[in-house]
């Protein structure tokens, strides 16, 4: 008995430690108004330390240059889609490389004045898999680099990684 | 009650074998055609086409023909003329006489594969028309693959000098050149730009020395900018000083824009790229459809409507024709097409009406490949100007419009060439996999002065000169042949 509460104990911390690191996502309505592209999906955090952020990720097929794949900042600038939170956003670094569910692009960060006046921090990603782009973008009150260390250990959970391959796919 | 049910069943077989029928090309069977014919055809060296540009020549008649990068299979064809593997560049074909065109030199582009390589756009302008020309000499612009654009002298069309670079972009397209005056609407990406593709217009008018006017593109494209960056640039096309106006496209498959620019104020406004002079010279923009681009936008100015004869204003129209750009394989975005523009009030520019392949009528979404628009012929020549317009369709060829009433599009014809052993496959991913098709992708049409119809496959399978046929030929006023 002692020993089934001791391993349940080890469980409950290494889900802990896990949650911690990949926050606690919890799917929401996607929030945005019907555009060319078809709608993904919405998540937002609620527990884990990146408590408030919300996550959008979808699919653009055809996007991508086939043989460069996400080629620069500028790029992710224009294919993520941290406009449709708000048009006012800035970038304040370059951008690193990135490598999501064996796919590789880039990954950025922005400050977002929001139509209500609040300043979040948001980071954009966009992979590429062929002639097509993932892209995602994680956004917040809290600190940019938290937010996307969070999102992208989710993005890289086994239910992601299916999910964003059947969209890739069309399916 | 037996033979009842044979029968049903001999129908239902049946039904069910013009399906698969309509829905795989073969090879061997025969093109399919409404009211146009081939008249001959070339292989390309079964390298992948873009734009065909057809330029008389002095008593010939030339075809500069402009391909995307080689294959994954097939990097660098093999030219036979050469014996060496080229890279693809530009195919120039003497049509003096359609029924035998003949292959006059294969250009190498840049190496590289499907977008990223090859030399895909091409314009024609003589030496006697440009304003510092070499009037006996004949110029032809071109990309080379997505770093550069070119000028080469094609004056004996067989043995082409390279004349003038202009390299160090990122990206390259569908460009304008003004024969008359030379200035030239380049598609590039200039490194600093936000977007991919934006103009650099530049005097072309002496080919051997370019003079760069000015960089355009829709604020928040431009150094330096922050926020939303508008879609990119596809092409423009210019209807020079007289017409004064030059009708921008933007974005191929989705949230297109077409913008009517003062071409005056354009060339001779404030030229620093900020957000208020790129606005000055703008007359009106007009977004479509999140669903639908704006990849050729070509204008028809002054157009008579007969429907409006008898009305005391707007008996003739100012159209813009737009046509998207199919994208994806096998129907997998919504249908791209073609979509008339009435831009007489050129502060309120309307859409007034739009024309499709109907999808049922060759199953086309089954067939393979890409099925939608993609572009249209580019020719002004009075043979089919504000009368008939040709448009490639991917999978359903190409086909023929009555636009004499753009209010009212009507398809009087079509063509879809036979497949070949080059034709090129088209895959779309399945889980596990892919899943691949062979199908014609008729990519770009263009028309010459005489009513001939040239279109050009992206999957490799060539070049098809084509004409009309029968009350096709009424449309555009041609005597019956």
């Amino acid at each position: 008995m002692l020993m089934a509460v001791i391993a349940l104990g080890a469980v409950s911390s290494l889900r802990a430690a896990e949650t911690q690191r990949a926050g606690d996502w919890r799917e929401i309505a996607w929030p945005f108004p019907r555009d060319g592209w078809p709608m993904g999906r919405a998540f937002r955090c609620v527990a884990g330390g990146c408590d408030g952020a919300e996550l959008y990720v979808r699919a653009k097929r055809g996007f991508c240059n086939c043989e460069t794949g996400v080629a620069d900042d500028d790029e992710v600038d224009r294919v993520t889609d941290i406009d449709l939170i708000s048009p006012r956003f800035r970038a304040i670094a370059p951008g690193t490389a990135v490598s999501v569910a064996a796919m590789h692009g880039r990954v950025r960060h922005y400050d977002l004045d929001m139509p209500d006046g609040a300043r979040h921090a948001a980071a954009g990603l966009a992979l590429s898999r062929h002639c097509d782009l993932l892209v995602a973008v994680a956004q917040g009150a809290g600190e940019a680099t938290a937010v996307q260390r969070a999102a992208l250990v989710f993005l890289d959970t086994e239910e992601m990684k299916g999910w964003m391959a059947a969209a890739l796919d069309g399916r | 009650m037996f033979r009842c049910v044979l029968t049903a069943a001999s129908l239902v077989l049946f039904a069910c074998s013009s399906l698969v029928h309509a829905q795989k090309q073969t090879i061997g069977a025969p093109p399919e055609a409404s009211n146009m014919k081939l008249v001959g055809s070339n292989d390309l060296q079964a390298r992948s086409a873009y734009q065909p540009t057809i330029h008389h020549q002095g008593d010939r008649w030339i075809a500069y023909i402009g391909h995307h990068g080689g294959t994954d299979d097939v990097p660098a064809p093999v030219n036979p003329m050469t014996g060496q593997a080229e890279p693809n560049g530009t195919s120039i074909v003497d049509v003096t006489d359609p029924a035998r065109p003949k292959y006059l030199r294969h250009l190498p582009g840049q190496e590289g594969k499907y977008e990223s390589g090859g030399a895909q756009m091409v314009r024609v302008c003589d030496g006697k028309t440009l304003p510092k020309g070499d009037p006996a000499a004949v110029y032809m612009l071109r990309t080379f693959g997505s770093e550069a654009h070119e000028i080469w002298n094609v004056t004996d069309p067989a043995s082409p000098v390279l004349i003038t670079r202009i390299a160090g972009l990122k990206d390259t397209h569908k460009s304008w050149w003004e024969c008359d005056t030379g200035i030239a609407f380049l598609v590039s990406g200039a490194p600093d730009w936000r977007t991919r593709r934006m103009t650099q217009i530049y005097d072309l008018s002496d080919p051997a020395h370019p003079q760069k006017i000015r960089d355009f593109g829709l604020p928040g494209q431009e150094p330096g900018s922050t926020g939303a960056v508008p879609t990119e640039l596809h092409g423009p096309i210019s209807t020079g000083p007289n017409g004064n106006r030059v009708y921008f496209g933007y974005g191929t498959n989705k949230g297109g824009i077409l913008q009517i620019v003062d071409r005056e104020k354009l060339l001779t406004g404030p030229k620093e790229p900020t957000p208020d002079n790129l606005r000055f010279p703008e007359i009106a923009r007009m977004p479509m459809s999140a669903f639908n681009g704006a990849h050729t936008t070509f204008p028809m100015l002054d157009m008579p409507v007969a429907e409006f004869a008898e009305d005391k204003d707007g008996k003739t129209r100012d159209i813009v024709m737009i046509v998207d750009e199919a994208i994806l394989n096998e129907c997998g975005e919504a249908r791209q097409m073609v979509w008339f523009a009435d831009v007489t009030t050129e502060n309120r520019p309307m859409m007034i009406s739009s024309y499709t392949v109907p999808e049922a009528s060759g199953q086309f979404c089954q067939r393979g490949g890409r099925f939608g628009s993609h572009s249209s012929n580019e020719s002004m020549a009075p043979v089919y100007y504000k009368k008939m317009a040709f448009i490639a369709f991917f999978n359903a060829g190409v086909r023929a419009l009555d636009i004499r009433d753009p209010y009212h599009p009507k398809e009087v014809g079509y063509f879809i060439p036979a497949i070949t052993a080059a034709t090129d496959k088209r895959c779309i991913p399945v889980e596990g996999g892919e899943r691949c098709k062979v199908a014609i992708q008729t990519n770009n049409v263009e028309t010459d002065d005489r009513g001939y119809i040239y279109i050009v496959d992206r999957a490799n399978t060539g070049l098809h000169i084509l004409e009309l046929t029968g009350p096709a030929r009424a449309v555009a006023g041609l005597p019956k042949n």
